[in-house]
């Protein structure tokens, strides 16, 4: 197998990878006195089948085979023995030339194919506990709490008939049928329908209608319906409501104490508290957590400057591209709305590709380094996570996976993302600051996060 | 003479293990037509193959009493020719006609 180089120009390689017809032959020759005892041709006994025979009847097929083997086996070998990573799968190309193709099957030609791929970009891994990180930390506040903690109760208030006029914030029961131009329409009627006064959820205007009645009152009110009303043919009308009242009744005052808590199946008030507190807690902690995985991907965009391969960022550019323009067309908007072209859009995108590639890259490499798997039991949680998208499909979603190894592979890369990234946060010096909240929610730009490394898997 | 042409006469080669030790004395085996006789059967493989043939015998093969399902059928007869070439010659009959 002689090898030769022809291209060698940045990331991209091309290789001429040459077998002669002999060592093509030999190789069929040793295929054919391996199958020599197996095969059964009618008119000879097992295993006394003249070579020459097996040659004529099953040659071509066998050198097909050998062939693909070839092709299959050989990029790889080839690649490594040259030292070098493929970033995506090398690009085979054969002889079009039937003619030709019949004589190499023949063994009569020397086999020649051409291999065209880019390699992985070689870079120093750099030591990364000089990086600084800022880590914005919250302090949840009491308020904070406290407010939850009200509305908690405010849902679970309890109310109490009472005698005498609607306020805002009773609740009255009432039976109402809605009319446009004397005309009952669909959805317009109810009877013995809770509503909160002042909650907001009827058409504006209805419910300070309601304020004053009594039990038992009538009322014909009059209401437009917004203009941006959900339902087309009642948007923008005025309609007229006859309502009767069945209750009114008052909202209780919820004290903030541990019979609240009981009631919302809870030990005490404390135990409330501490709940509400790791939630909140919680929340911010994802927050964070975006925040420095962000600047630390920023930090390290910085340091590795190299070039990235051209296949890679283009399939990494097509997937942002579909998204994109997938959501501009589902949300009926276009580049113009956004005050941008599509030629600067392209541009952007093409460089978030290309950090995104960069950074999977770098991650990868790091992971490498450090040892970092993921293992079957973090992919089968991850796995678990995603059947419970499905219910009642898992069946199919099992299956799904386990035909198609791409999509498990999907499913690992996020996992050994955040492993490397926890790695490095050990390794980088991280500066806690306590921000408000505010400012932690104060949205980035773009989420520049890589969800990439999959790129770095396959290499 | 029967009216037999030289396509009809000689239906196919013979492959089998027989066959093949049978070439190393520069002899051919051909399944051949019911009525074809010696002559007709060296005058075919002479025209067809382009080679020189020195002798020919042939063989009847008696078909065999089969069942299927139980019911009793005959295989039909079969004739064979183990042709003799002049030395040198040879045919190729594994690439056909």
């Amino acid at each position: 197998m002689q090898v030769t180089e022809t291209l060698n120009e940045g990331l991209k390689r091309e290789i001429k990878v040459v077998v002669p017809a002999a060592d093509m032959e030999s190789r069929l020759m040793e295929r054919i006195n391996d199958s020599k005892d197996k095969v059964r041709l009618k008119g000879f006994r097992p295993g006394k089948v003249p070579t020459a025979h097996l040659k004529r009847m099953y040659g071509k097929s066998f050198m097909a085979e050998i062939v693909n083997e070839i092709v299959t086996h050989s990029t790889r070998n080839v690649i490594a023995e040259r030292d070098e990573k493929a970033a995506m799968q090398p690009e085979v190309v054969m002889t079009e030339d039937q003619d030709e193709a019949e004589k190499i099957l023949a063994g009569e030609q020397d086999f020649a194919f051409e291999l065209k791929y880019e390699i992985v970009p070689q870079f120093e891994l750099q030591d990364v506990s000089d990086i600084t990180i800022e880590r914005p930390v919250v302090e949840v506040a009491d308020e904070e709490i406290e407010d939850q903690i009200k509305q908690i109760a405010q849902s679970a208030r309890s109310y109490e008939t009472k005698d005498g006029a609607a306020e805002d914030g009773d609740r009255v029961t009432l039976d109402y049928l809605g009319k446009v131009d004397g005309e009952p329409f669909d959805g317009g009627k109810a009877e013995g329908a809770n509503l909160v006064l002042g909650s907001g959820n009827f058409i504006p205007g209805f419910e300070e209608q309601l304020i004053g009645l009594k039990k038992d009152d009538e009322k014909t009110i009059t209401v437009t319906f917004p203009e941006e009303y959900g339902a087309e043919h009642l948007a923008g009308k005025e309609a007229t409501f006859d309502v009767t009242i069945h209750e009114v009744a008052a909202p209780q005052d919820q004290e903030l104490d541990d019979e609240l808590a009981k009631k919302l199946g809870l030990e005490s008030m404390d135990k409330l508290r501490e709940i509400v507190r790791d939630q909140v807690q919680g929340q911010y902690g994802q927050m964070t957590r975006q925040k420095v995985k962000r600047s630390l991907l920023d930090a390290l965009d910085e340091r590795y400057q190299f070039e990235t391969p051209e296949k890679l960022t283009e399939a990494e550019f097509n997937n942002i591209w579909n998204q994109v323009t997938a959501d501009l067309e589902r949300n009926g908007k276009s580049f113009e709305d956004e005050e941008t072209t599509e030629e600067e859009a392209r541009a952007d995108y093409q460089k978030l590709a290309a950090r995104r590639v960069r950074l999977g890259l770098v991650l990868s490499a790091v992971g490498e380094k450090a040892g970092i798997t993921v293992t079957d039991e973090e992919l089968q949680k991850a796995l678990g996570e995603q059947l419970r998208r499905y219910p009642g499909q898992e069946q199919q979603v099992m299956e799904f996976y386990r035909n198609t190894p791409d999509a498990v592979n999907a499913l690992r890369a996020p996992i050994f993302e955040e492993k490397v990234i926890d790695h490095l946060m050990e390794e980088v010096s991280v500066n806690d600051k306590t921000v408000s909240k505010d400012e932690l929610m104060a949205d980035d730009d773009e989420e520049f996060g890589s969800s990439t490394a999959t790129g770095g898997d396959d290499a | 003479m029967s009216d037999l042409s030289h396509y009809d006469i000689i239906v196919s080669p013979v492959i089998t293990e027989k066959s093949t030790m049978a070439s190393e004395n520069n002899q051919v085996v051909f399944n051949v037509a019911k009525t074809a006789t010696k002559p007709e059967i060296k005058a075919a493989v002479e025209t067809l193959f382009g080679v020189k043939v020195t002798g020919v015998n042939t063989l009847v093969r008696k078909g065999k009493v089969k069942r299927f399902r139980g019911r009793i059928g005959r295989q039909s007869d079969v004739k064979k020719a183990i042709v003799t070439l002049e030395d040198g010659q040879s045919i190729d009959v594994t690439s056909g006609l």
